[in-house]
This record gives structure tokens, sequence and C-alpha cells, in this order.
């Protein structure tokens, strides 16, 4: 998979035409054949952009980065990362009009170790869900599965489950980059920060650590797009992805099959209300 | 003064190593989820003293450790009444085998803060009673960058005792006087070599500093930054950061922290915790004003903190070359990148 030549064209296309003050897509590690996020606002520089299925980062994170805030962008998504886009843009997070979107219809990423990745293997929406222009042929969209690690987790009993949730939480340092890495986390003052927090007063211990990473949980409860954003961020290796996806598996159970971010104008799993909704669970 | 330099073999190594451990308490690079972090070991077994560097975690929570509480208190009727003090495992006498030689510096050059206009006595002490064992690596990765900076590995008395490939054998550089001191038991299965120790050496020296991929002039670099506050560089070299403390956190140098309460009815606790110069927040002073709101304002804080501010002040430089903040960091931003392209932007 390899469109670095038409990304590079697009981008020095855009800027001659003045559609874009600052270019958001991925360019190559300095010391290895990683890629990083790529953002300038130097034409000069198109030629350093690349796209390939080392392309993994979910970029719409620097949507609501300072770095592009009320500018134009131009910006590089793949499947997944159009989802986490369509809910930036229903939750009025970013202005369509401000936005020219290059969708990659992928084929799959693969990690460090040039092993295609889980959730790529495990891919429902390949081709991008919103654009202004496509590249790549489009795909139809996959049957959502569960996979073995999640499975595993479907079967721990309440106490087997909350031994490797804690464990987790043990190992978690607090540095956030988890959080931070989040395309869908862009409070600018996380409700953990607050000064005044009655849940969270700050320090880095194993039980705070347990009650930011569940909020967040929350949080993302019908909005996570397994980006893998937070599990390639987190310094000490917590399998962040599990939080996510056992949360995913519950809203799919429950939620009439519903996905996060597959359309335009999705308003997610809670923020909508419909007259036929079961309510035998309110008093 | 010149210390001693011993000969040993691998199995006479790894005795000794299980002799430490068994006579000492001893912290070592343990393994969990594919990185290593320094644990008390009870079996050389349990640890790998040659562990990668991209993969280990610094040495720097033994002595400023990610929460730690530092006071108890409960209220009553008549007032708030402090505890006392618990126990502070960590000043125990210890010994800390596989540290890194950049990490060892790193904890060096904290000390002149711990010991600057106020006493850390906790650092201090912690400090005090350890013992370190390094061991040279002998493959930098291509994120290390220590030979480059203000300190000589050969040279530098930041370990105490250095283990140095030879061939099929090992060579031990004690670097000390505690390192001295503490060798002396051993010396029955330590063969003490005379200048042939500082010839072979050299030589691995040599093959060290070759070895790295990254390499840089730090006194043109430092000259440079000095004028480089205005540099529209740091806006550009900082563009994807996102603001998390990944990097500040995994630094074996970063020593900014945060007090927090806890109290849960009539008992609290005091908590001194990491805290990050990177996120937003982090200079919002009582009043509202927040002088670091911008990215890049944070960003260069960071990089000159590290090779600037530090240096000028206490004549060492912050930032040791380890390249943890690289490895770590979510987009993989090198500050050895950022400090030479601000550098050479002017």
């Amino acid at each position: 998979m390899n469109y670095s030549k038409q990304i590079q064209d697009i981008a020095v296309r855009l800027f001659t035409e003045n559609k874009i003050d600052v270019f958001v897509g991925y360019r190559k590690n300095v010391g290895d054949d990683n890629q990083t996020p790529f953002i300038f606002k130097n034409p000069a520089l198109c030629d350093k952009l690349v796209f390939t299925e080392k392309s993994t980062h979910n970029l719409t994170n620097y949507l609501t980065n300072e770095t592009t805030k009320s500018k134009k962008v131009g910006l590089v998504v793949k499947g997944c990362d159009s989802r986490s886009l369509n809910l930036l843009l229903t939750e009025g997070q970013v202005k369509r009009d401000n936005l020219y979107i290059i969708g990659v219809s992928c084929d799959g990423c693969v990690d460090e170790k040039n092993e295609k990745e889980a959730r790529c293997i495990a891919c429902v929406m390949q081709s991008p869900v919103i654009y202004n222009e496509m590249l790549g042929i489009e795909k139809e969209k996959k049957t959502y599965t569960i996979d073995a690690d999640l499975l595993k987790l479907k079967h721990m009993s309440l106490t087997e489950r909350a031994d490797f949730f804690t464990e987790m939480f043990s190992n978690c340092i607090r540095c956030n980059a988890c959080r931070q890495s989040c395309p869908l986390c862009y409070c600018d003052k996380c409700v953990i920060d607050q000064d005044s927090s009655l849940y969270h007063n700050g320090a880095n211990t194993t039980s705070n650590a347990g009650m930011a990473l569940m909020t967040w949980y929350l949080h993302l409860a019908g909005r996570c797009v397994d980006c893998r954003n937070c599990e390639r961020a987190c310094p000490q290796n917590l399998p962040l992805h599990l939080l996510h996806k056992q949360n995913e598996m519950v809203i799919y159970e429950n939620f009439q099959n519903h996905q996060a971010g597959m359309y335009e104008k999705d308003r997610g799993a809670f923020y909508k209300y419909n007259l036929s909704d079961p309510d035998d669970f309110i008093m | 003064m010149a210390f001693s330099i011993f000969h040993i073999s691998n199995d006479e190594l790894h005795k000794l190593y299980e002799d430490i451990i068994k006579n000492n308490e001893t912290y070592a690079p343990v393994e969990h989820s594919g990185d290593y972090k320094f644990k008390k070991v009870n079996s050389l077994k349990e640890c790998n003293t040659d562990a990668p560097i991209k993969t280990t975690a610094s040495v720097k929570p033994l002595f400023f450790p990610q929460t730690s509480a530092i006071m108890h208190y409960s209220e009553d009727a008549k007032g708030i009444k402090i505890d006392d003090p618990k126990e502070d495992v960590l000043t125990h006498k210890k010994v800390i085998l596989g540290v890194k030689h950049c990490d060892a510096r790193g904890m060096q050059v904290l000390d002149s803060v711990a010991k600057w206009d106020w006493q850390d006595e906790d650092w201090i002490k912690r400090r005090e009673n350890t013992v370190i064992f390094s061991t040279l690596c002998v493959t930098p990765e291509n994120t290390c960058f220590c030979t480059s900076l203000d300190y000589d590995v050969k040279t530098t008395d930041a370990y105490d005792v250095l283990v140095v490939n030879d061939g099929q054998k090992k060579l031990l550089k004690v670097c000390t006087e505690k390192g001295e001191q503490f060798l002396e038991p051993y010396t029955g299965v330590l063969t003490k070599l005379n200048g042939e120790g500082d010839a072979k050496l050299k030589a691995e020296f040599t093959k060290f500093k070759n070895a790295f991929h990254l390499k840089m002039d730090y006194k043109e670099v430092n000259a440079k930054l000095q004028g480089a506050f205005e540099n529209d560089g740091w806006d550009f070299e900082s563009a994807r950061c996102v603001s998390c403390s990944a990097c500040a956190f995994v630094c074996p140098t970063c020593h900014c922290f945060k007090i927090s309460d806890e109290k849960v009815r009539d008992k609290g606790v005091r908590y001194k915790s990491y805290d990050s110069c990177n996120q937003k927040y982090f200079t919002l002073m009582a009043g509202g004003h927040n002088p670091r709101t911008q990215k890049y304002r944070r960003w260069r804080q960071r990089g000159m903190h590290k090779f600037v501010y530090y240096k000028e002040r206490f004549g060492v430089n912050l930032c040791v070359g380890c390249g943890r903040c690289t490895v770590k960091c979510p987009v993989n931003i090198s500050i050895f990148e950022v400090v030479n392209n601000v550098a050479n932007n002017i």
C-alpha cells in the first residue's frame, strides 16, 4: 500500500490554491523506518509526506490540538480515522468547511515488527466514511467480530476481571499519554484534573489510576473507533484496547449493533433518544 | 586517586552477584510486560543485569518514587495531629545492579538540585546508602547519545563499580571510594590488574564510543541555544507534541513534582507525585494567569532546561542522553533532533 506520491501532489495543490493553512500527514522517522505525524505550513516540505502500511497513527487527534485550531487543515485519514472524524464533527469540535479530507481506503497497517495489527485483521470499515477525495478502491463494510482476548475477558468471573484490571491500573504511571493521544478526548481540562475533584486528588496512586481509566472508559462508550493511539502511546505497555473493546462489545450488544462514527452526523449510542427505546430498566 | 581494576571470569561474576544479592538488599532490572523495571530481587535468575536501555526503566524511582506519602495526619475534636513518619524503605542500605551509565549520571546530576538551596533529606539519605553497579553498554541504541554530552563514561564517578566486557571475561573498574570498600571482602576471587587494565579499558571504551549512531557537538549546540529563546524552530519541532507527560515521567533527570492531599473522614495523607512542564496547566497560577498556554513555549522550556538553564546554574547538563523520551513519546519526538534542529535554525 503506497499513496505517498498522490498525497504529496494533493498537498502541493491545496497549498498552491490557498485551500489550506496547515497540512497533517505522515513522514518517516529519522532513526528507523516507522512513521510519525507530520504537521507543517511550508509547502516546500510536501515531498516529505508518505503513506504506507506503516501509517498507523490516527491523525484526527490533531484537529483539537492548538496546532490546527481555527485553521484550514488538509488531513489524511484511513477508515478508522474517518469514523473518529465523524464524531468530532457531530460533537462540534471542528468545522467541516475548514477541512480538506484525503481519505485512504486502507489495506491494513503493520506494527513495529512489520506484522499486521490485530485491529486491522478485524477491521470493519477499511474505506473512509467521509472525505473530499478518496485514494484506493472502496471496500465493503465487514461484520463485527469478537476476538480471543476479548472472549477470555468476557468469560472471566467478576473477581477475576477485577483482579485483571487492578493489575493494569497498578502499572499506570498517570502520564496521560493515552488520553492526550485519543482523538475523542478533547476536554480542555479533564474532569480528573479539576483542582477540587472529589474523585481524584491528583496523586499518581493505583486507585487514582483506576479512577482515571474507568472515567475515560465510560466517556468513550459508543465513541471509541479502536485506532489504538492510546495503546501505542502507553509507556508502560498497558493493554488499554481491552478496556475499550470490552465497552464496544457491550454497546454493540445492547444498543442495536451500534458502532461508533459509521456515518456523518452519527450521534453516538448515548446522546440520541427514540420513542421506541426500551425503558424497562427505568423505575 | 587511582582505584582498582579487577579481572573476573563470567562464572565468578555471577557468583559475586549471587553473593551480593544474598547479603544485601539488592535491586536489579526485572522483566514485566516487555519492559524492565528496577525491583528488589532474591536471586540472579529473577533479573537481567544487562537489559537493553530501550526497554529498561530508569532507576530514578528508587530515589524519587512515582508517588510517595510524605505525611500522614489525623483530625479529632482537639484539632489536626501529624503522625510520626513511617519507615522509608528506600533509605535502607542497598545495592543496585545493572544500572545504565546515563541513568547513574542522571542521579548524580540531580544531586545538584537536591543539595541546593534546600536539602532534600530523603534524596540525600537514599543516595548515600546505595552502591551502584553499572554494566558498560555494548551496543548503543539508535536513540542513545550519552557520549555526545558533558560527561565521560570512562572517567565518571556516577557509579561505584563499572562492569566491562573483556573477551570471555569481565573487567571490574572501581570508580569511587565506596566501590573500593564494597569490593574489599571479595578480593579473594578478583584478580587485581596493574597497567594492562587501563589499556584493555581504553580499547573497550573506544569501541563503545565509535558504535554510536547519534553524535553532536555539545559545546556548539549549548552555545547556539543560549540565543535561541525567540527561535521559531521550537514551534515547528513541537507541532506534533500531544502535551502528555510520558517523556518527563520516564526521564532519569526530570524532577518536578506536585503535592496533593487525600483525606477520608478523619485521616489524611499528603502525597508527592511526578508532575511535568509539558502539561498545559503546569504553570497555571492562583489568579488565573498561565504564561505557557501555548505548546511551543512549553517545549522551549523543556529543551532549554535540559540543555542550557541547568548547566548555567549547576555546571552539569540536565539531559544525559539516554533516549528514553524518544522511545516512549507517543509520536517519537527526539530531544536530540529538536535541540540540534533549533540550534541550526539560527
